[in-house]
């Protein structure tokens, strides 16, 4: 056989089962979703419904909505406060000259290492102590400290490849630093900040120790404790519930990594191989 | 020039903000580990400082010991699978294929889905009556009896590793795919005309000029691997028998337990492995590169 064929049955078999794989879980997880059955592989026949939908929105006491708004909530708010706080770093480490730059560049990217498990024990002792378990800030503010690394360093690539010129200018006809970061910067770089606004967004969304240790129920609980202890209303697993609550819950995050996979890829590039 | 001097004032301004949240809400929580480690504080006891009297308990501790060796075991199967399987992919998505964005798109849905989401998926997967595992197993003639994938020690590890090469794999793709796309196309065409094969040049070109890239997909993967906890608290909570119960698990079990000294006993060896595989990551990524 030529080369030229062998690479092709290759690439043909290859990409098939990369397809398969990738996205096989995916599919089941939405059939059982839309299924009167979840055991439709075994005794069942497969009767499609939309009745798991229905009963998570609309029966209050599973806490499905509760878990989305706080998931919602405290997600955006990390992903935009932790975006600015990055950003102004990170004009501060691409334009000025000042002691302790590269350390602290250094050290920041050493805490994304960090294990959380490391962090979590104390965390929930301080919460505890201030009175914030199962609030908003509990989780709010540890999730900026915990991915700055990520939107320093997405940004700081970002930034560091605008040219000087202009702030250069501004500066010289007597600007301060705060203005041009807030008018020249800051616009330039919006779709730098947009796509560490997104992957800020995906991680504080996914995140699960913390808030499954500083959280006790619906009122802060987010969206993968919630599904992580689904629990039915009669004992048995509800699959169909779960499975749907999971589907709701991961749609918006796929179709924005889909729609947005330039900037998706980009980022994790960026993130891992640093510039 | 004002933009070249030295502002060091204006700049610790502008890092304050990242430096305060930075310090408040990571660097005191592992701090504040450090010293709990050093305590005996279990609740309802007054704390009392027991000096390094966590640390030879986990020594003699036969859970701990099984935790290291199942973390270890993991991280040893999971991170190659991950990169072997992660190569080859970005070495698909790298030709000219048809519809290449659309593909790229696919393979990003596991890295997409939330952990717990994929989880919870793989949990129903594994399911003994009517999940999918125990359906395609005895479809293909792998097996004639369903297998109870989460309840015997060693079908549950392979349970994990395909959850967890799932949910990473594409990670490992992307990067592996950025620095397949730094080679230049014309070594290969070179190497062609001198009658070097698809194998050689694999061999001869693509990997050595692909280590960089590997070495950091390594360390990065070990990293994350030898923290695991949130796939394996929702597939099987550590079991069966604790078999499969990873150091952070063990760590979070001691201080859902109330015991904050030895659980953060434990999160110290999580940080102190998590810490070596860092340094050699600075050192692989070749650093300060940025900073010139």
């Amino acid at each position: 056989m030529s080369e030229a064929r062998v690479r092709k049955i290759l690439l043909a078999v290859g990409t098939a089962f990369m397809i398969v794989f990738c996205l096989t879980p995916f599919m089941w997880m939405i059939a059982v979703s839309v299924s009167k059955y979840p055991d439709f592989l075994g005794s069942q026949s497969f009767v499609v419904t939309f009745r798991n939908y229905l009963d998570i929105i609309t029966i209050g006491s599973l806490h499905f909505l509760d878990h989305l708004r706080n998931s919602l909530i405290v997600s955006a708010t990390v992903a935009l406060a932790c975006a600015l706080i990055a950003a102004s770093a990170a004009y501060a480490v691409s334009r000025l000259r000042f002691r302790g730059r590269m350390p602290i560049s250094l050290g920041v990217l050493a805490l994304s290492t960090f294990p959380q498990i490391s962090l979590v024990g104390y965390l929930y002792k301080l919460m505890r102590s201030l009175g914030l378990i199962n609030t908003y800030p509990a989780l709010i503010l540890p999730y900026i400290a915990w991915t700055v690394p990520l939107g320093f360093w997405i940004l700081l690539s970002y930034i560091s490849r605008i040219p000087h010129d202009l702030d250069d200018a501004a500066i010289a006809d007597g600007a301060s630093r705060g203005l041009v970061f807030r008018k020249i910067v800051l616009p330039i770089a919006a779709p730098g900040l947009f796509s560490a606004i997104l992957l800020i967004f995906i991680a504080a969304f996914n995140e699960f120790l913390f808030a499954l240790m500083l959280t006790t129920d619906h009122s802060a609980r987010t969206i993968p404790v919630g599904i992580a202890l689904f629990q039915g209303l009669h004992g048995e697993i509800p699959w169909g519930y779960i499975m749907a609550a999971s589907t709701l819950a991961s749609l918006p995050l796929v179709t924005l990594a889909m729609v947005f996979q330039r900037y998706v890829i980009q980022d994790i590039t960026r993130g891992a191989l640093k510039g | 020039m004002p933009a070249r001097g030295y502002n060091g004032r204006t700049a610790y301004i502008f890092i304050a903000p990242m430096l305060i949240v930075v310090c408040a809400f990571v660097l005191l929580p592992v701090g504040g580990t450090v010293w709990l480690s050093f305590l005996r504080e279990v609740t309802y006891l007054p704390a009392k400082f027991v000096g390094l009297g966590n640390f030879s308990r986990l020594i003699r501790d036969e859970n701990f010991w099984q935790s290291l060796k199942f973390t270890a075991a993991f991280t040893g199967v999971c991170v190659p699978l991950e990169v072997v399987l992660g190569l080859c992919f970005a070495l698909i998505l790298n030709e000219r294929i048809p519809m290449r964005n659309l593909i790229r798109a696919t393979i990003l849905v596991p890295w997409a889905v939330p952990t717990i989401v994929s989880a919870r998926t793989w949990e129903l997967i594994y399911n003994y009556s009517y999940g999918l595992a125990n359906y395609v197993t005895q479809a293909v003639g792998l097996s004639d009896q369903p297998i109870n994938w989460l309840g015997s020690p060693a079908s549950a590890f392979v349970a994990l590793v395909v959850a967890d090469v799932w949910k990473t794999t594409p990670f490992v793709a992307i990067i592996l795919l950025a620095g397949l796309q730094t080679i230049p196309e014309g070594i290969y065409e070179h190497a062609k005309v001198d009658g070097a094969g698809l194998t050689q040049r694999f061999l001869k070109i693509t990997l050595p000029l692909l280590k960089p890239a590997l070495a950091v997909v390594l360390i990065f993967r070990s990293i994350d691997t030898v923290r695991i906890l949130d796939l394996i608290y929702v597939l099987t909570n550590g079991g069966p028998g604790g078999s499969t119960t990873s150091l952070s698990l063990l760590g979070y079990k001691y201080f859902n337990e109330g015991d904050f000294g030895y659980g953060s006993a434990i999160a110290v060896v999580v940080f102190l492995l998590a810490f070596v595989l860092s340094i050699s990551y600075l050192r692989a990524t070749g650093f300060g590169k940025v900073f010139k």
